[in-house]
């Protein structure tokens, strides 16, 4: 296979062949309970990436007027709407959504684990069975009944995930996002189902996490202007030379009193670069 | 650029391609750049082939972190 041909996945294959046998003979987990706790591992590393983010969405609460605006004066076309919010998201230091850095170093997890999976020489009668409904991890997710039961825990997974993963207000796109995962269920389906554990684990993660930070997000409504204020302004006019192509989202200044000396400010430049 | 020096960008963007429709088709992400880093590749790849676009696209990846600011960022 040409993937395989590339020498670091052979080597990927080698650290995670190493992790799950530690999880397995060290800790005594199970071979499918280790793949569970591989992920949780991986979920927890990337945690300080998600914090950034919430910090975020933190913020954005206070511009959804200004963003409704935007989206509400480009209706017609998607393409310029989402250009202008992108336009808003970072004159404003804000943006609700994900990157993908930290979502691609989870790739490099999923393509060792397909290969160790596919690869490894298991023990003479390991138990590679998971709550004595999937048979055996390393074999297809559809050749055994209880594959189909994890296959729809993924769906249900994969859409819960979706759903406080999406940042997007358009209806047309949320849908999109949520009808996805039974399109992907053919493709999976013929994954180890060891893979399919590893999905769906890392979609509760997704799901636990999206919840505990919907709580923190709606307790603290109000974000901290002094901060923003005292390292946007320089940037701002960096970042001025491709966002000032065509007219800004004029953002009216936010109803909290205290940001309102910034906000004057930006907009008198505003005007003045026009 | 003739067909024959668009082979190895052609390349690069098939990579992209067999990326949007694994990986990237399971795992939804809503980039926080526009235009998003696989149609970013994509464009970096057609207009400065391979190794430049491959490098452009890199660059924008590892930008594109919770520490950045995200928004409107097209190929130049």
């Amino acid at each position: 296979m040409i993937v395989y041909a590339i020498p670091i996945i052979s080597q990927l294959e080698d650290v995670m062949r190493h992790v799950l046998n530690w999880f397995h003979y060290n800790v005594g987990l199970t071979w499918a309970w280790s793949i569970v706790a591989v992920t949780v591992v991986v979920r927890m590393l990337l945690v300080p990436l998600t914090i950034k983010q919430i910090h975020s969405m933190q913020n954005l609460q206070r511009f959804a007027p200004q963003m409704k605006e935007i989206q509400k004066k480009y209706k017609n076309d998607r393409q310029k709407q989402n250009e202008e919010l992108m336009k808003f998201y970072r004159e404003n230091n804000v943006n609700p959504a994900a990157s993908c850095l930290p979502m691609l170093l989870q790739l490099p997890v999923f393509i060792s684990l397909y290969y160790t999976l596919k690869h490894y020489n298991w023990p003479a009668g390991a138990d590679l069975s998971w709550l004595n409904f999937i048979h055996d991890i390393s074999a297809g997710t559809t050749a055994q009944w209880g594959g189909y039961i994890l296959l729809v825990v993924y769906v249900a997974s994969q859409m819960a995930s979706s759903f406080f993963m999406m940042t997007t207000v358009d209806k047309t796109q949320r849908i999109l996002f949520m009808v996805m995962p039974l399109f992907f269920v053919f493709i999976i389906a013929r994954f180890p189902a060891g893979l399919v554990l590893y999905w769906v684990t890392t979609n509760l993660w997704t799901v636990g996490q999206g919840l505990v930070t919907r709580r923190l997000v709606a307790r603290t409504p109000a974000p901290v202007p002094e901060r923003r204020s005292s390292r946007t302004p320089p940037k701002d006019e960096g970042s001025s030379g491709n966002g000032a192509v065509s007219e800004p989202p004029s953002p009216k200044p936010a109803p909290s009193a205290s940001s309102q000396p910034r906000q004057v400010r930006r907009k008198k430049k505003r005007t003045s670069r026009r | 650029m003739s067909a024959v020096l668009r082979v190895p960008s052609m390349l690069g963007i098939g990579l992209v391609w067999l990326y949007r429709m694994t990986f990237g088709a399971v795992f939804p992400t809503t980039c926080k750049y526009h235009p998003s880093c696989s149609e970013y590749a994509v464009q970096a790849l057609r207009r400065h082939g391979l190794v430049r676009g491959s490098v452009l696209a890199g660059w924008r990846l590892l930008r594109c972190n919770p520490w950045s600011r995200g928004g409107f960022d097209p190929v130049r």
